[in-house]
């Protein structure tokens, strides 16, 4: 189950940053971006027969990168950028939480979040991730956790 | 024949992201009218000549399900082509968009998904006739 998640989220994540932001992955990039510093995270929230959040980070310059080829300008502002990665995280949401299974009540996913920075390193608040990958692009790399609230993979084990 | 285009949508950038793709699509485009919340859009859908409206399901103060309510019970564009985009996967709510005779078109999408969706729905080409 945490693999066919994890393969959904990859192509929900690649699906929407090609057809959102124009961003082609460039997987020789990885090693080079490892020590990138975080710099802007969003989370989107979710709630059906499961709950848990989607949280996208982003490093290397990317989180002005994503604004700037969404709104086709050379300088977003803050407040841009912020919508930018937010609508980023509930569209990839919006398309994972589909493979948790089908829920008899849909999934409600709240509006994104912005995360400072501080507000992200110091709270341990999310625990760990049921699946989590990361993208390398030219202009810098994001990762996306998805997090499902509880033992999700011994509830389904259960059946 | 250009069409007039409503998107309601109430993320700004959301509504860049359709306009943009909209303009890929390079079908005959008209005029193109914003509004954020399913109020504003009937209030611009009684003002305007609108020849297809792409609307949001989940916005503040009215929301998509309501505004395409609205639309079917109005006689004057109850015949209104809709397209629902959203990242909506509650299969009963997509349904519901069909039964409202809107077409449902799931986040992310590209410009000739959206192509094909509105040529089959407005019956526009951007053929040019001899």
């Amino acid at each position: 189950m945490k693999s066919k998640i994890k393969k959904v989220l990859e192509e929900a994540a690649v699906n929407t940053f090609e057809d959102i932001c124009f961003m082609y992955q460039v997987p020789e990039l990885k090693d080079i971006q490892k020590n990138l510093t975080l710099e802007a995270a969003a989370e989107v929230k979710y709630r059906g027969d499961y709950t848990g959040s989607l949280l996208i980070e982003t490093r290397g310059g990317l989180f002005s990168a994503i604004a700037a080829n969404i709104l086709s300008i050379d300088s977003p502002s803050s407040p841009q950028k912020r919508d930018a990665l937010g609508e980023i995280a509930n569209i990839i949401c919006g398309n994972v939480v589909i493979s948790l299974g089908r829920s008899k009540l849909g999934y409600k996913i709240e509006s994104p979040k912005y995360l400072k920075k501080d507000e992200l390193l110091k709270e341990k608040r999310q625990g760990k991730p049921l699946v989590e990958i990361t993208m390398n692009f030219n202009e810098g790399r994001a990762d996306i956790k998805f997090f499902v609230d509880g033992d999700f993979v011994a509830k389904e084990k259960k059946g | 024949m250009a069409l007039n285009i409503l998107v309601v949508d109430d993320s700004s950038v959301m509504r860049t992201i359709i306009i943009k793709t909209l303009k890929l699509t390079d079908l005959p485009l008209g005029d193109i009218w914003e509004a954020e919340n399913g109020e504003k859009g009937l209030r611009l859908l009684q003002e305007k000549w609108i020849d297809l409206a792409l609307i949001d399901i989940h916005m503040p103060v009215m929301d998509g399900e309501e505004m395409i309510r609205h639309i079917r019970e109005n006689d004057q564009y109850e015949n209104l082509p809709v397209i629902v985009v959203s990242s909506e996967s509650d299969p009963g709510k997509i349904e519901m968009v069909h039964k409202q005779g809107a077409t449902f078109i799931h986040k992310p999408f590209k410009p000739e998904t959206l192509k094909e969706v509105i040529i089959a729905i407005t019956g526009v080409s951007n053929e040019v006739k001899d």
